[in-house]
């Protein structure tokens, strides 16, 4: 009786960290090509574009990517035992990330310091970025199952 | 055509509160359903932390983008409306 239990037990604990495994390569992934995503598209804009798209491209992928490791940060400290933060600090660190992020968009756009598609397309980094990562891991999990 | 114009701004500035309200309505709902069953996940089980957290993370960026998009497209209706040079020349024309 002890041995299958204790079978069971060890395949739950591999597929455990099997899950955390992916769970970090893809957060690697995302933050690696969030800053390759944003080189590339600054790159480019600054190529082949206006300067005012490029500087939209520029500024909107480093307000998301920047955002994103913000959000990072205060997740981990809210959810992450044994040094929990207080709710207090991480909902006061929540909204004023947003509210200096929806400053500084309403500065560029109603200034009319940027291309507003620049804007938008520089604000999809992030986006491009996760489902860049998901895609990976699925190419990764079929090469593996093929195998 | 003042009248026109004015029918035209006050258009696009209904359209932008109305598309931000919704937008970030939605958007506060979907986050707070994502932050209650994540931390519901790990109040069961404080082990599976890290990797709650780094779906959740992935959920919020994405679920955020969406609101942002939403505040972008506000405020280019409001201050920097594509066609708005145009319409201005059409209705000092008549």
């Amino acid at each position: 009786m002890v041995e299958p239990i204790f079978g069971f037990k060890c395949a739950l604990y591999a597929n455990y960290r099997g899950a955390v495994k992916i769970q970090k390569r893809i957060l690697i992934c995302i933050t690696r090509s969030n800053w390759v995503l944003l080189g590339l598209i600054s790159m480019l804009g600054l190529l082949l574009a206006s300067s005012r798209f490029a500087l939209g491209l520029i500024l909107g992928g480093l307000i998301v990517t920047v955002n994103f490791h913000l959000l990072y940060r205060t997740l981990k400290s809210a959810l992450s035992p044994p040094h929990l933060s207080s709710h207090h600090v991480v909902i006061t660190k929540y909204y004023a990330r947003f509210a200096v992020s929806g400053l500084i968009i309403f500065w560029l756009i109603s200034g009319k310091h940027v291309d507003p598609l620049g804007l938008i397309l520089g604000l999809s980094v992030v986006v491009l970025s996760i489902l860049f990562a998901t895609l990976m891991e699925l190419k990764h999990l079929i090469f593996k199952e093929a195998t | 055509m003042e009248a026109e114009a004015l029918k035209f701004f006050i258009a696009s500035v209904t359209a932008a509160g109305f598309g931000i309200t919704i937008a970030a309505s939605f958007c506060g709902i979907a986050q707070g359903l994502g932050l209650r069953a994540a931390v519901e996940g790990i109040a069961r089980n404080p082990e599976s932390s890290g990797k709650v957290t780094v779906t959740m993370l992935i959920g919020l960026a994405m679920i955020e983008s969406l609101c942002i998009y939403a505040l972008v497209i506000a405020l280019i209706l409001i201050y920097a409306h594509p066609q708005a040079a145009a319409i201005a020349k059409i209705f000092a024309a008549h």
